[in-house]
């Protein structure tokens, strides 16, 4: 049946248009915002690429931000799909963190069962966290919105107490940054330079291409065959798309959303292990924050595919080094790109909305 | 006991608990139209740095106070144009405005005084009374004009329509999209009286320090009303004003004790299962049937 094909590919085409136009869309108030604060466009845009592709050091600079992004991003996203709004990814990568990096520390084995371990214990940190507003979201229908939000500063009150006493790593008297005891060498992520400059890509010693990277495209081939090729995923994604036909089809829809809650959790607890395992090599309470909050934002933008996921996170990581290009070279402060992706984010939503009632007057016309 | 001691706490709690108050009495007004209302958080960002920055730019914190108030309203304003309008999911809506307020107070900010992360003091406050922001005190008033125009006017009336049956409504020819931005934007203008009171001396960013969700919990405890949720506010700024006055006192690490207000909001919301009930259309964009 060619026709009916035809048609399905014209429907995803103008689904992808909302990303695209709400892209060029913030870069022009982008530009505006740069002509308002009296800045040349030109001299923009020039700072923004010497900040993100002028060298192969800066695209691999963004594509090694990226990897904790897109944890975040298919963290919220896994949730999403079930529809699930996990905002406490934060407080799950906080925590989950401190329980891999405890593996790292205290447990003693050789590095390649290590490595995997302080990953799984790191996911198992990132579950637990998000255990309760799970449990009470199914059992007492409590919205996760709220209790995520409360379990985030909780985590962040946790993990600064932790970390300050019972977890301290620092001898008495020693005024440095308080933080864990070292991580084992068996734990730490080697990184993956060597092996690009072998391929050809001159990637420098001081960007992070650790082994997260690799567990990042494990795990995303892995979201991506439990959503689009298991029985659980098909039921992720019905609950996500409607509960009451779910529930009519059968599908224990709480036992779903319960389950893709704590993977969710299990997915953002993988966040720090960049800064943790490969930079750092140590655990503190200000690990880089906020991360959760982004990965709304990737989610949104990557329209919760593990695939939308990935771009999401790189074209984030890129507005992040845009950003510091911005406030290097120009009048432009940083944090407008913060407008910028707020703004990104509702006008894809809504050019989707537009695009998705545009679709419906099209089939309806069809069916006429 | 000391008297002054406890008549200082139950003040001190009114000025603390205000900031969450208000902005917990605006949500009842966005979730009784129908709209949930997570962008508070934001919103209050924004207005926290209008009310400084107007301030000290004419030279009067009641300038700045009407500033904060029509900046929350535009903010807010946005969310019902998104969410309303364009029937976005109003989380999806908030949560993007929230990311957008955070930049834009920074970036205004650095424009406007050179320091993306806080303002200079602003020396006009409100006047002081009994030792606190006065202001604090017109949220006892503002808390009986909310719950009276709710439901004693035909405007409170036909605001809870929209938002428990909004076909019924739009059969009685009521304005369902005009009714939602109305709650919505007044949710908006009483972030400014939530910023009046939270701390109109200095903006820093960070400051609101997730009030605007804690304020969106109470309006949830306090079951979609006015009374209740500025009682479920008080709870919380209490206890908040406890911890500030009592930490040093009390024989636990403070971190835990600065964990208290936020076990106690998952608490609150766990333990009243089955007896709050959300407008029947609350989070539900409004689509005019075509047929």
């Amino acid at each position: 049946m060619p026709v009916i094909k035809f048609k399905f590919n014209k429907y995803k085409l103008l689904e992808l248009f909302a990303p695209v136009a709400g892209f060029i869309a913030s870069i022009i108030v982008l530009l505006i915002i740069v002509i308002a604060v009296g800045e040349s466009p030109g001299k923009s845009l020039v700072a923004i690429y010497k900040f993100s592709l002028s060298s192969s050091a800066k695209v691999a600079t963004i594509l090694s931000m990226s990897i904790p992004l897109f944890f975040a991003g298919i963290a919220v996203a896994f949730a999403f799909q079930s529809g699930v709004f996990n905002i406490g990814v934060e407080g799950q990568y906080y925590f989950g963190g401190l329980v891999g990096a405890m593996a790292g520390i205290y447990l003693h084995l050789p590095a390649f069962i290590h490595i995997p371990v302080v990953v799984l214990f790191s996911m198992l940190g990132g579950a637990l966290w998000a255990l309760i507003p799970a449990i009470l979201k199914v059992t007492k229908n409590v919205h996760e919105v709220i209790t995520t939000i409360m379990f985030n500063s909780i985590a962040l009150a946790f993990v600064n107490y932790l970390v300050n006493g019972p977890l301290s790593g620092l001898g008495k008297g020693k005024s440095l940054e308080p933080q864990t005891a070292k991580i084992q060498s068996t734990a730490l992520f080697g990184k993956l330079n060597g092996a690009f400059r072998f391929l050809g890509w001159n990637v420098p010693d001081y960007v992070y291409l650790d082994y997260s990277l690799i567990v990042a495209i494990i795990i995303g081939f892995l979201v991506w065959f439990v959503l689009f090729r298991m029985r659980y995923g098909f039921e992720i994604r019905a609950v996500g798309t409607s509960l009451d036909v779910s529930k009519y089809a059968g599908i224990k829809v709480k036992r779903v959303q319960l389950a893709a809650f704590i993977l969710s959790g299990a997915l953002g607890g993988l966040i720090g292990l960049q800064e943790i395992f490969a930079i750092r090599g140590y655990y503190t309470y200000s690990i880089a924050s906020g991360l959760g909050f982004d990965g709304i934002a990737i989610a949104l933008i990557g329209k919760n595919s593990p695939l939308g996921v990935v771009f999401a996170a790189v074209l984030f990581a890129f507005l992040k080094q845009a950003g510091y290009g911005l406030q290097f070279y120009t009048a432009v402060p940083n944090s407008v790109i913060y407008v910028i992706t707020g703004l990104m984010i509702l006008f894809i939503v809504v050019i989707n909305e537009v695009v998705a009632a545009y679709i419906r007057a099209l089939r309806k016309k069809e069916a006429v | 006991m000391n008297f002054g001691l406890i008549l200082f706490f139950l003040v001190k709690g009114l000025e603390i608990s205000a900031p969450i108050a208000f902005a917990a009495l605006g949500a009842v007004f966005s979730e009784r139209s129908g709209v949930v209302n997570i962008a508070l958080e934001g919103i209050m960002i924004v207005t926290s740095f209008t009310i400084v920055w107007a301030s000290l730019a004419l030279n009067s914190i009641w300038m700045g106070l009407f500033f904060a108030v029509i900046a929350g309203m535009l903010i807010a304003l946005i969310h019902a144009v998104v969410s309303v309008t364009f029937k976005v999911d109003q989380i999806v809506s908030g949560v993007a405005i929230n990311i957008l307020a955070f930049g834009l107070a920074r970036f205004l900010s650095q424009k406007v005084f050179g320091q993306e992360t806080q303002t200079p003091t602003n020396p006009h406050l409100f006047p002081q009374l009994l030792g606190i922001n006065s202001m604090a005190f017109v949220l006892i008033p503002i808390a009986i004009i909310a719950w009276f125009v709710l439901y004693r006017t035909v405007f409170g009336l036909r605001l809870r329509t929209v938002g428990e049956n909004p076909e019924a409504g739009d059969t009685l020819g009521l304005n369902v999209l005009g009714l939602r931005y109305a709650g919505v934007i007044i949710s908006g203008a009483m972030c400014g009286f939530s910023a009046a009171t939270l701390f109109p001396s200095q903006w820093i960013s960070g400051m609101t320090a997730g009030r605007g969700y804690i304020a969106l919990a109470a309006m949830i405890f306090g079951r979609w009303d006015p009374i209740g949720a500025i009682l479920a506010s008080l709870l919380f700024g209490y206890a908040d004003t406890f911890r500030i006055m009592f930490e040093t006192k009390i024989p636990i690490p403070s971190q835990f004790v600065q964990m208290f207000p936020y076990i106690l909001a998952v608490v609150v919301l766990a333990g009243m299962v089955g007896k709050a009930r959300a407008p029947a259309a609350d989070g539900k964009p409004y689509e005019k049937g075509e047929d």
